[in-house]
């Protein structure tokens, strides 16, 4: 055994250079899946513990009572939508017996404003609350000054004071909905030990201004301390016969938080996890080719062997001893890199926007273990499939003259991919004419497809590619091609990573653009108006209701609509219910109406966005906080106010107000008289640049910026992908370097006979662009279709039509010949510097 | 060009043909010296060897392994670089070249027929047999083509692809690729060492018939005296410098000069 260890250490000493990138492409794999699994173990670690931690003392809560449930879509509303509480609750609570300390919540929109400017990230949303006088039931502690007392005077969380650079004593002001308000900084708080609550910014005030700043008329829910002494079963039981009111156990409770806090981190994970997982299939499928053309490099060698009595399982050994090593080194240096590079990871999403961890990374051994098992375990397998193979083959034939793999392709081994693709296609088929997401299922039978046909496909492509080739590249074209064909095994292997990493690609810039597209397209067919004036955050208005009527008196402005957003239940279900002028938006915002007349939105009635004329006549409920509003379907729109939150129902702006009370306007649509834009725009900049928590856009700009989210969430992917392609490139140069040793004679004999070191070179280029064009086309097509599908089931409401970016699609194919090539360099530049001689007598 | 050394080479030895007016050379080393590696290891493969290989003959270098005689014609075809001492490719003095030269030299003057590796598995008998024309940017001309094609008797078996060919075929396809370019001068490495008694006859009486019919001059290096018997030269090489040299050899009398080395 030790014999055994010793050779094989020899033996990856003696490769070093080819190992050195085997290594790093599980390193990288390695890597990259420790730093999801600790980005993730930490975001969800981090915002748990925080929540648990600052909810300890309290042992329960008062809400009211549910009304509708989250929606799912993108833009929906998060959290469960309850009933407003009664004004009086606290004291209500307080009396129960056996309760120690009863302390109100008032949660509500408050954003911080420094010199005019807003404060905070697009992520986090902003939040306004009391501050709770018990110690025991505040989440927040003070880290210096003191809690705010009087009408304004407000504490903030540390993440703003460290973001703005405030400290106590300095004079801010704060935006909330009832308009802005001058406020003085008297202390810095954090949620527990975390510098904010998870995914908020969070202004605190004092119990005598929240309900005029955050204008509600009563508490959003009640801290609860149960004394010592009581039996908080009892208490709770108590509590629970309170009307109008719901309990909820703090156990509980802290979960419910937890749960809301990390679930829109679960949508990440995934998308993290899936990347992980390719990258890692990418490593595979390049230490099993570097694997199987080391092992058919020594076929000569282990027949030899076998002839002269070693068995099997001796020659299977060594191989799997020495894939062990380096599978071991490798994922202990990507284990190293890994959580040293949840830094970078944390940076890259970032990019989208996204701010989620403070503090220190969780290092989970669940974490360290998975990746470890899956770095050393994957290359071990794709080392033993080769080696095995080699094993059996009978020592006579291996010590033959020929080493190269045969040139046949498998009939049955495509046949069998045939089938799996067919199953595929099928079942996205069936899913898409019966919308049925269970069949969806079947598609994943493509990459197994992929990898049976793929010998197959190289082939044919070579085939079909060489008289082009020919014609393009002369004689080193049909080297080239001809090189493809003549080891489809390998070939296809290499280029399974570059299609699976195009096919990703392909498929998340098809989502993206869709998903653009979807949000994008009302906007940009309904927008009439010269000019719009949006909120600060695309999650809350934050324009001030005053600014429409100040913008209609400006000289030049022919008309101003406002639009404003609140939350209602529809069919148990959170949507966005929009208040708007009925007569006054149409003439800026083409709502495109299909049957009614808006018009009639004045007498009470609400327009539903669809494309059945036929709801018109019906009667929709809306159930808000405080009413519920019943209202006669007087119009059907086809077309919303665009956005990432844009609602699904409009109903006059004065049936909101009654039914929700006074709101900030989400936008306003500004349309100037006729020829006179330019300075009648400066007029409207002016004036909005002096009202925080609004920005003018003209129509171009609002145009071009709906669907930004999705802009910033593509800066992202395309990090991720850098990564990705990244690891397969490694995989290309690797293989070609392999390749390239294997032909050596045949290169020699080229030089021989005249061809210049540039031929060289252009025949080793070409034969790898012509392979990274082949995977990278395959990988298109594949994820276009597949990923039409899968959205065409998937998207819904949300996603209606799919929108295929070709132009990125051909830049992807381009920048992957290109990169293709270029990883091709470097070993086409070292073969060609090798004398002549060295290259024909190499391997004899 | 370099100056040309005197119009008469005489060899040291032997005083023979080979020794006959350099103007007649195809190929000629002077004062050719091979050392691989350092000085103290060094191992001496060619040691002050002058020789030139006359135009239109089939000359046959021999000698035992490691007598030099691989690295004599590896050094006269330009493949490798003498530590001192010139070579020259007729009147082209290949000391003077650059590597980008010296393989325009090799594609349009030389022709190389080597023991293995003698073909691209993935270009046809034909393509194969035009390579060093295409890689030049020429095309043979037909009547050439149709020459050497019918002279090796490949006629049948241009579209075949190398794996499609038996290994006299594919020789014979490597020998119409040396041959197509009309080449100064062929080097032969061994050429008959992978085939059958019957195949390498046959490639020999080839090679015979290209110097005879078409006055190509051919060098050839080989440890069998069957094949050097097809040769109008043999020159006999031992530790680095010329033995000896025959003209009309036959198998017997090569076989005592052989003898006579003492291997």
């Amino acid at each position: 055994m030790s014999q055994m260890m010793r050779s094989a250490a020899r033996s990856v000493l003696a490769s070093r250079g080819r190992f050195v990138l085997t290594g790093t492409a599980i390193m990288l794999s390695v890597a990259f899946l420790v730093a999801t699994l600790v980005l993730s173990d930490s975001m969800r670690g981090r915002a748990a513990g925080d929540i648990a931690e600052a909810l300890a003392g309290t042992d329960a809560v008062v809400q009211g009572v549910v009304l509708g449930e989250p929606g799912g879509g993108p833009g929906d509303p998060e959290r469960s939508v309850r009933r407003s509480l009664d004004p009086d609750i606290t004291e209500r609570v307080a009396t129960v017996d056996g309760v120690d300390g009863a302390a109100a919540q008032w949660v509500g929109f408050a954003k911080l404003v420094v010199d005019g400017s807003s404060v905070g990230t697009g992520t986090a949303s902003d939040v306004g609350r009391n501050w709770v006088t018990d110690p025991a039931l505040n989440p927040f502690r003070l880290t210096s000054g003191r809690p705010p007392t009087a009408v304004g005077e407000i504490v903030i969380d540390r993440s703003l004071a460290g973001d703005a650079g405030l400290a106590p004593g300095d004079v801010v002001q704060v935006l909330t909905t009832t308009g802005m308000h001058d406020a003085t900084i008297t202390g810095v708080a954090t949620f527990a030990s975390a510098d904010a609550a998870p995914l908020q910014r969070t202004v605190l005030l004092p119990d005598g201004a929240v309900s005029a700043w955050l204008d509600t008329a009563a508490p959003t829910e009640v801290l609860v301390d149960v004394a010592e002494a009581a039996d908080r079963a009892e208490v709770l039981g108590r509590l629970s016969a309170l009307t109008d009111a719901e309990v909820i156990d703090g156990s509980d409770h802290i979960r419910t938080m937890q749960d809301a806090a990390t679930s829109p981190l679960q949508f990440l994970t995934v998308f993290l996890l899936a990347f992980a997982v390719v990258a890692v299939l990418i490593g595979v499928t390049i230490i099993f080719n570097t694997f199987a053309l080391t092992v058919a490099r020594r076929r000569r060698e282990s027949g030899l062997l076998r002839a002269i009595g070693a068995e099997r399982r001796q020659l299977l050994g060594g191989v799997v001893i020495e894939a062990a090593l380096v599978g071991t080194i490798a994922t202990l240096a990507g284990l190293v890199c890994g959580v040293a590079g949840v830094g970078a990871l944390r940076w890259l999403v970032g990019l989208a926007g996204i701010t989620l961890l403070t503090g220190p990374s969780i290092v989970s051994t669940t974490s360290i273990a998975v990746a470890a098992a899956v770095g050393i375990g994957a290359t071990i397998l794709s080392a033993w499939i080769p080696a095995r193979r080699a094993a059996a083959t009978p020592p006579i034939e291996a010590l033959r003259e020929s080493a190269a793999e045969p040139r046949v392709v498998s009939p049955a081994r495509t046949a069998s991919g045939l089938v799996l693709a067919a199953a595929a296609i099928a079942g996205a088929a069936v899913a898409v004419v019966r919308s049925s997401a269970t069949w969806v299922v079947f598609v994943a039978a493509i990459v197994p497809a992929l990898v049976l046909c793929g010998p197959a496909i190289v082939t044919a492509a070579a085939r079909g590619s060489a008289r082009v080739a020919r014609r393009a590249a002369g004689v080193s074209g049909s080297i080239a091609a001809g090189n493809l064909a003549a080891s489809p095994r390998r070939s296809a292997s290499t280029a399974l990573a570059l299609m699976l990493g195009t096919a990703m690609v392909t498929m998340f810039a098809i989502l993206a653009s869709s998903l653009t597209s979807a949000v994008g397209t009302d906007v940009r067919k309904g927008l009439q108006a010269d000019l719009v004036v949006t909120s600060a955050t695309a999650d809350f208005p934050t324009v001030d209701p005053t600014l429409a009527g100040r913008i209609g008196a400006l000289p030049d402005v022919d008309a101003v609509a406002a639009l404003s957003i609140a939350e209602g239940i529809v069919a148990g279900k959170a949507e966005a219910i929009g208040g708007i002028d009925p007569t006054a938006l149409p003439t800026m915002f083409d709502l495109a109406p299909i049957a009614g007349d808006l018009a009639d939105l004045r007498e009470g009635g609400v327009a539903v966005v669809g494309d059945d004329p036929r709801l018109l006549g019906g009667t929709l409920e809306i159930g808000f906080e405080g009413s519920t509003l019943e209202a006669p379907i007087a119009a059907v729109v086809a077309r919303s106010t665009g956005g990432f939150e844009a609602p699904l129902y409009f109903v006059d702006r004065a049936t909101l107000d009654a039914s929700v009370g006074r709101l900030l306007d989400a936008t306003l649509f500004v349309d100037l008289a006729d020829g006179v834009v330019a300075d009648a725009e400066e007029d409207v900049r002016a004036l909005v640049r002096a009202t925080p928590g609004s920005f003018l856009e003209t129509r171009a700009e609002h145009v071009a910026n709906s669907g930004s989210e999705i802009a910033a969430f593509r800066n992202f992917i395309d990090g991720m992908l850098l990564l990705a392609s990244f690891i397969a490139l490694l995989g290309v140069a690797n293989t070609t370097a392999l390749a390239i040793n294997e032909r050596s004679g045949e290169l020699g004999l080229l030089r021989a006979v005249g061809a210049t070191r540039r031929e060289l070179r252009r025949i080793v280029r070409l034969e790898v662009a012509l392979l990274s064009f082949v995977a990278a086309s395959i990988g298109i097509a594949v994820a276009v279709g597949f990923g039409w599908a899968l959205i065409d089931v998937t998207g819904g409401t949300e996603i209606p039509s799919v929108v295929v970016p070709w132009s990125r699609l051909a830049v992807t194919l381009v920048v992957a010949v290109v990169a293709g090539v270029v990883a091709a360099a470097w070993p086409a530049f070292r073969v060609s510097r090798v004398p002549v001689l060295e290259l024909v007598g190499r391997d004899r | 060009m370099s100056a040309r050394p005197g119009s008469t080479v005489v060899d040291r030895q032997s005083g023979s043909a080979l020794s006959a007016n350099a103007d007649d050379a195809a190929a000629m080393l002077v004062g050719a010296v091979k050392r691989f590696g350092s000085d103290r290891s060094a191992v001496v493969a060619l040691d002050d060897v002058t020789i030139a290989f006359p135009a239109g003959k089939f000359t046959a270098v021999m000698g035992p392994s490691g007598s030099g005689k691989s690295t004599m014609m590896h050094c006269a075809a330009g493949l490798d670089q003498l530590t001192s001492g010139r070579a020259f490719v007729g009147n082209t003095d290949l000391s003077t070249l650059n590597d980008r030269e010296l393989t325009r030299l090799r594609r349009e003057r030389i022709g190389f027929v080597f023991q293995a590796f003698n073909l691209v598995a993935t270009l046809t008998a034909e393509e194969n047999i035009c390579l060093p024309m295409t890689l030049s940017g020429r095309r043979p001309s037909v009547a050439v083509l149709d020459q050497v094609v019918s002279l090796l008797r490949l006629g049948d078996r241009l579209h075949h692809r190398p794996t499609e060919l038996s290994g006299g075929q594919q020789q014979r396809v490597a020998v119409a690729r040396a041959l197509v370019a009309q080449p100064q001068v062929v080097f032969a490495d061994e050429p008959t060492g992978n085939l059958d008694t019957r195949s390498g006859q046959e490639i020999l009486g080839f090679l015979r018939s290209a110097v005879d019919l078409h006055h190509q001059s051919i060098v050839m290096v080989t440890h069998d005296p069957n094949a050097a018997a097809w040769a109008d030269h043999v020159v006999f090489v031992v530790d680095g410098r010329v033995h000896d040299v025959m003209d009309h050899p036959s198998v017997d009398s090569v076989i005592d000069v052989m003898k006579g080395l003492g291997r």
